[in-house]
């Protein structure tokens, strides 16, 4: 626990620090009628940088006094987290490819079928209706397009 | 005047059918009142101009009363201003009592509403006078109070607040900047010139988030089978008499912050943090405390509703899904505005009334519901979760119509995920993502207007109290910690 709160101190004073450097980029002072476009970020990130080196100062003053700490995520718990995030960013990714609607059709097969083990017999007609019901809602009805990548089209033609 | 347009049948049954959709729109996370408004949008045209905008404020009360019903059962915020909720609202679910949890909330939502609605039809125009008079320095301290009860009132660590207030207003930043025309932290990307919509970065970060956190921990995810019982009704209203004083100052503060453009999320995180601070049993917040609830549900409620009447008085809206409704306003051509009172005035009391019928049947709506949301707990786990992902990536591509918005929700999920884990909080970081631009730009006129001297920040009659208060909050801790030490050095003496 106690090196993730350094770890992740650590990235946020980098993303402090790059903010800095654009801000600097943009300049930071007065400019011809008000502040200048790198004023806020500037400070804004000025105080990522300082209150991020403060919370690291103290992270590693624990870690010496008192150890490591408790694990950051419990034991067994990596791996749920990863099969929930790989496969939505698997569908997200598929998405591109051939729209929001088959990629979510496939998620819900995979994750009721492999994770639920959930029977057929109830994995189908799920993955088939809910989201033909809400192609059908948002499509037809509210009349907002959803991404249809770039063989969607072709593969739901209607 | 305004009843007798309002009360006709057609009229009523839209209300009803916009509330409904509200109502289900205020629940799922990532589509929203706004998105929901602006969905409906299209919807209306083939409506008369009166009844197209009651639909539309039938969806965003009933996305006002629903925000709470995810919070207390499934600790997904279904709108920003209702993040404060799940404080205790889903601690007292978990603790065996959702059903008294949201009686209280639906209770607070219908004062704060009514007590909105009073405030509407009565004070419309001297509000909107006095509004008149915020300048950007006034509108700059305001921002800077909230903000300073985050951190002075918000029990984590300052330091870890503060980060998150200044990563939220970076990420506002990221993007066009409109003053100057300069792309800011863009890094060369194309993507990142649409800078972050702070919709999407809710998504992910509450639902998402929300996911990953109880994923890991083995649990299903369980919401709370919740009906809503005679007792809940009892103990609810019982509750609530005992923390008059709670619903009030939320209602009052509701009110006085949804005029302004800040809206209904920065006021009920206020009121939170204030009925914390001024309650004799701080350690029951969080853990399901009455008043956790009904502080954020009031103000919420009466800042949702009085957020109306300066996009009616002045054609400011005082909330972006205000601004949405204004926009669809002025599709029908009615332009917002003194004018309107004055031209259409039979249309602005028809809406007026619609509002009050809205709160009404709203609450009676939600109380009905409820035991119906109850039944979709049951659904299993390995359906109900893709299912929501589904539809999370669909809020979070409707805001934009970007593809990248959904990944931007997967990252989002991934950082509050171990945000949370770390205690760093998360709301904060939205409210600045939130209200970034605005605060942004109302410091730039300040200190323009001020010549460089940010003196003007402070200016009385307005800035100045304001900007003390702020600053008081913010050293609430320090201060506090003094006095406990002051008493008791007192108490050892005597």
């Amino acid at each position: 626990m106690r090196k993730a709160e350094i770890g992740v101190a650590l990235f946020l004073m980098l993303i402090g620090f790059l903010v800095l450097a654009d801000a600097i980029r943009l300049g930071f002072g007065w400019g011809m009628s008000g502040p200048k476009a790198g004023f806020f970020p500037f400070y804004m990130a000025l105080g990522i940088v300082i209150c991020g080196s403060i919370v690291l100062f103290k992270g590693i003053q624990k870690l010496k006094q008192e150890g490591p700490g408790k694990r950051l995520i419990p034991e067994g718990g990596v791996k749920p987290v990863l099969w929930v995030l790989l496969p939505s960013t698997f569908m997200v990714i598929l998405t591109e490819l051939v729209g929001l609607h088959m990629a979510a059709l496939l998620f819900l097969v995979f994750y009721m079928r492999v994770i639920g083990k959930i029977n057929w017999v109830k994995v189908i007609p799920v993955s088939v209706i809910v989201p033909l019901t809400i192609y059908t809602l948002f499509e037809k009805i509210f009349l907002i397009p959803l991404p249809s990548g770039l063989f969607g089209d072709k593969l739901m033609p209607f | 005047m305004g009843f007798g347009v309002a009360f006709q049948p057609i009229n009523l049954l839209i209300a009803v059918i916009g509330l409904g959709l509200g109502i289900i729109v205020g629940v799922l996370p990532g589509l929203g009142g706004a998105n929901g408004v602006a969905i409906l949008i299209p919807v209306t045209l083939v409506l008369s101009p009166t009844a197209g905008i009651i639909l539309l404020s039938g969806v965003y009360w009933g996305a006002l009363y629903g925000g709470g019903i995810t919070s207390i059962l499934f600790n997904i915020p279904g709108e920003p201003w209702s993040v404060a909720t799940t404080f205790d609202g889903y601690p007292m679910a978990k603790g065996g009592r959702p059903g008294k949890a949201l009686v209280l909330s639906f209770l607070s939502h219908g004062t704060g509403g009514m007590l909105g609605c009073i405030l509407l039809t009565f004070f419309a125009p001297p509000i909107a006078a006095f509004a008149l008079r915020f300048g950007p320095a006034e509108t700059f301290s305001v921002m800077v109070l909230t903000f300073s009860a985050f951190v002075g009132l918000g029990g984590k660590s300052a330091m870890k607040t503060l980060i998150s207030i200044f990563l939220g207003f970076i990420l506002a930043a990221v993007g066009l900047d409109i003053v100057s025309g300069q792309l800011r932290m863009t890094f060369g990307s194309v993507n990142l010139m649409g800078g972050f919509n702070f919709i999407v970065a809710v998504i992910g970060l509450f639902g998402l988030g929300e996911i990953f956190l109880t994923v890991e921990e083995g649990l299903r995810m369980e919401g709370f089978k919740a009906t809503v019982g005679l007792r809940d009704i009892v103990d609810g209203i019982k509750e609530i008499r005992q923390n008059l004083k709670v619903l009030t100052m939320g209602c009052i503060i509701g009110c006085w912050m949804g005029l302004k453009p800040g809206g209904a999320t920065p006021a009920s995180f206020m009121a939170y943090g204030f009925a914390k601070q001024a309650a004799k049993n701080k350690d029951e917040f969080g853990k399901g405390a009455s008043a956790g609830i009904i502080a954020p549900e009031s103000a919420a409620q009466g800042a949702g509703t009085s957020a109306t009447l300066p996009m009616i008085t002045l054609g400011i809206p005082g909330s972006p899904t205000m601004a949405v409704i204004m926009g669809g306003l002025m599709i029908f051509g009615l332009q917002p505005g003194p004018m309107l009172f004055k031209d259409h005035a039979d249309f602005v009391w028809g809406l007026i009334a619609s509002i009050w019928i809205g709160t009404i049947l709203g609450f009676i709506m939600v109380l009905m519901f409820a035991p119906l949301f109850a039944a979709v707990l049951r659904i299993r786990f390995s359906i109900l979760m893709p299912v929501i992902i589904y539809v999370c990536a669909i809020g979070a591509y409707a805001v934009n119509n970007r593809v990248i918005d959904i990944y931007y929700m997967i990252i989002f999920g991934i950082v509050g995920y171990f945000f949370k884990k770390l205690d760093y909080p998360i709301a904060p970081m939205v409210l600045a993502l939130v209200l970034g631009d605005l605060a942004e730009s109302a410091m730039r006129q300040a200190l323009i207007m001020g010549q460089g001297n940010p003196l003007i920040l402070f200016r009385p009659p307005i800035a100045l109290p304001l900007m003390i208060a702020a600053i008081l909050i913010f050293f609430w801790p320090t201060i506090s910690s003094w006095k406990q030490k002051l008493s008791a050095k007192k108490g050892t003496k005597t």
